[in-house]
């Protein structure tokens, strides 16, 4: 009895505060992240270290119970920009292995700041206009996805 | 033992009484977040909605607002728009419920944060919008300012917060 009770208790904590279950839905994140998979926010990502380029992130909206998942392109102070669908960091092209589709995006460049990252989806392939994507404050990043 | 009873049974007194105070007095967040949750019901509606419960609706949905609320609503990849007053409002939410066959407003996040006066209130809030026939969801957060008008919190401004810039 004891342990199951233990057991309850430390899921309750672990799934609450530490890795949040997650949901995917839409196609922004398409095709490393499929619409209707199963995910988990670890919290702890960025206890020790803040977030990396082409770390997959959940962003928070007004609270935690609903997020956005992006990865990060862009670092605080960098120039980000879109050329033909390329993704230029400090007017250099980035190596996006994740990035499958065809794109032909354009974005002027724009300075991220000193406590912003820039996110954007995988799936490149959609419409710009139906695509979220921009900078985002650093205490919005909730944790990195883990799988 | 005695002693042990009367200490439990007093505790427990204790915290009843706290619950029943703020059920009866709710402080100015509760009362704001659950003004949120309530526009959230009424904005709800089924296919089986008949014409006196759509007119009854919207009627309602505009006792939420102050007679000079100002909506500013801009989401990616549509028109900004913005509804001035009580009556836009209204004919809004008519309009709405004659469009879509049906429509489920959910607010899992409502972060209130009280002015130091107590007269007026901001509620950051995601707001999760399902509409039939849409595929996904629409997910928006969203700023709502209260003020305390006669007793009642009303809202007095509708804005979207653009959580990526």
């Amino acid at each position: 009895m004891l342990r199951i009770v233990i057991l309850v208790v430390v899921c309750f904590f672990v799934f609450k505060f530490m890795l949040i279950p997650i949901r995917v839905t839409g196609i922004s994140m398409s095709p490393t992240y499929k619409d209707d998979s199963v995910n988990f926010v670890n919290r702890f990502a960025y206890w020790w270290h803040e977030p990396q380029r082409g770390d997959v992130v959940g962003i928070q909206f007004a609270g935690p119970h609903l997020m956005l998942l992006k990865r990060i392109v862009g670092l605080p102070g960098e120039t980000i920009s879109f050329e033909n669908g390329r993704v230029m960091i400090n007017s250099q092209p980035l190596a996006e292995s994740y990035e499958k589709g065809s794109c032909n995006w354009n974005m002027p460049a724009e300075k991220i700041g000193a406590d912003e990252y820039y996110v954007v989806g995988d799936n490149r392939e959609m419409p710009q206009s139906l695509h979220m994507q921009g900078r985002v404050e650093r205490w919005r990043i909730l944790g990195k996805a883990l799988l | 033992m005695k002693i042990v009873v009367r200490i439990i049974f007093t505790v427990a007194l204790i915290a009843l009484g706290i619950w029943l105070w703020t059920i009866f007095f709710p402080n100015p967040e509760t009362v704001v977040r659950q003004r949120i949750l309530k526009l959230a019901k009424i904005a709800s509606f089924t296919k089986d909605e008949g014409n006196f419960s759509r007119v009854a609706a919207g009627e309602r949905v505009g006792g939420f607002f102050s007679t000079n609320v100002e909506i500013n609503i801009t989401i990616p990849g549509h028109e900004q728009d913005t509804l001035v007053g009580r009556a836009e409002i209204t004919q809004a939410v008519l309009q709405v419920r004659e469009a879509v066959r049906e429509i489920v407003v959910k607010v899992p996040d409502v972060q209130v944060t009280l002015a130091p006066d107590k007269q007026s209130a901001v509620a950051d809030v995601t707001v999760d919008v399902e509409i039939s026939g849409e595929r996904d969801a629409l997910v928006q957060e969203m700023k709502f300012t209260f003020q305390k008008m006669d007793g009642d919190w009303l809202i007095t401004k509708i804005e979207t917060v653009r959580t990526l810039n």
